[in-house]
C-alpha cells in the first residue's frame, strides 16, 4: 500500500489525530489485556499455563478484543516510531521510503499476530 | 515562546504542545534529534515529559516485538511454554515486569496529558495534569509490583 507524506498542516494534523486516537483506545484495551492475563491469574506473576493461554484465547470475544488490541497497537506503535525517527531529519523522499516501510512493517506485525492467535485458539 | 488566553499568560510547556501539534509527527518536535531527549541543563517539566515520552515509547515497541517472540513459544507446545514460564518466574524476570508496567504507566499518563492539551482541554494545567499523573502512575506501580511477586503465594 503506497502512503503520501503529506507536509501539510492537514497530514500532520492527521497523524496526530490518530496517534491521540488509538492512544486513548488503548488505555481501555491494555488494561483490559494486563487485567486479564496478569491480575485475575492466582499463579506467580501471573503468568498463565498452556492450558489456560488456549482456553483463554479460545474464548470469541476475547480473540476478538485480543485482535482490536493487535490492530490498535501496531498502528499506534507505527505512528509513535515515525515521529522518532523524523526526529532525525529526513529529506522528503526518506520520509516517503520511512512511510512505506512503516506500513510495510505494520501489516507483517499484524498479519502475524493474527496468524498466531489463530492458530493457537484451534488448538483449545 | 509566551502566548495569553484570557489575558494569563500561557505556560511555555503549551506553546510547545500546540506547536507540536502543527509540527511534523504526532508528538512535539523538542529538537533536531534524541541527544536532546537526555539534555537534563535546564530541563523543564515539559521537556521531562517529552523525553520521557520518547524513551518509553521506544522501549514498549521493543517489548512489543520481544512479545510477539515469546508468545511464539506456545506454537511449540506445552514443554515449550513450561519451560519459559521457569524462567519468567525468577525474580530477575519479575521485576523486569515491574519495569515493563512503569513504562506503560508513564507512557499511558502522559499520553493522556499530551491528549488533552493538545485538543486544547487543561492547557494551563498541563506541569499539575503531569505531576498528578506521575503520582497515580507510583500508586498503580507499587500495587502491580506487589501483585507480580506476591500472586500465587
Amino acid at each position: 500500500m503506497a502512503v503520501r507524506s503529506r507536509p501539510d498542516g492537514a497530514g500532520r494534523s492527521r497523524s496526530w489525530r490518530w496517534t491521540a486516537l488509538t492512544g486513548v483506545a488503548l488505555l481501555l484495551l491494555v488494561t483490559i489485556h494486563m487485567v486479564a492475563h496478569h491480575f485475575v491469574v492466582e499463579e506467580i506473576g501471573g503468568l498463565r499455563t498452556y492450558r489456560q493461554v488456549l482456553d483463554y484465547i479460545a474464548t470469541p470475544v476475547i480473540f476478538v478484543i485480543e485482535g482490536v488490541f493487535l490492530v490498535v497497537v501496531t498502528v499506534h506503535a507505527m505512528l509513535g516510531l515515525r515521529s522518532v525517527l523524523l526526529d532525525l531529519g529526513m529529506s522528503d523522499r526518506r520520509r516517503r521510503l520511512l512511510d512505506r516501510a512503516l506500513v510495510a512493517l505494520g501489516i507483517v506485525t499484524v498479519v502475524y499476530g493474527f496468524v498466531l492467535i489463530g492458530v493457537l485458539a484451534s488448538r483449545a | 515562546m509566551r502566548g495569553s488566553r484570557g489575558g494569563r499568560e500561557r505556560d511555555p510547556g503549551v506553546e510547545e504542545i500546540l506547536r507540536g501539534r502543527r509540527g511534523e509527527g504526532p508528538i512535539s518536535r523538542k529538537a533536531p534529534g534524541p541527544v536532546a531527549w537526555f539534555d537534563v541543563r535546564s530541563m523543564t517539566t515539559g521537556h521531562l515529559a517529552f523525553s520521557i515520552h520518547r524513551i518509553t515509547g521506544i522501549g514498549i515497541v521493543f517489548y512489543l516485538y520481544l512479545h510477539l517472540a515469546v508468545l511464539s513459544m506456545l506454537l511449540g507446545g506445552e514443554d515449550a511454554w513450561s519451560g519459559f514460564l521457569e524462567l519468567a518466574t525468577t525474580p530477575l524476570f519479575l521485576g523486569l515486569d515491574v519495569i515493563l508496567v512503569f513504562g506503560l504507566l508513564v507512557h499511558g499518563l502522559n499520553g493522556t496529558r499530551l491528549a488533552l492539551v493538545g485538543s486544547g482541554f487543561v492547557a494551563d494545567h498541563q506541569k499539575a495534569l503531569f505531576w498528578s499523573g506521575m503520582a497515580f502512575g507510583a500508586i498503580l506501580l507499587l500495587y502491580a509490583a506487589l501483585h507480580v511477586f506476591t500472586a500465587g503465594d
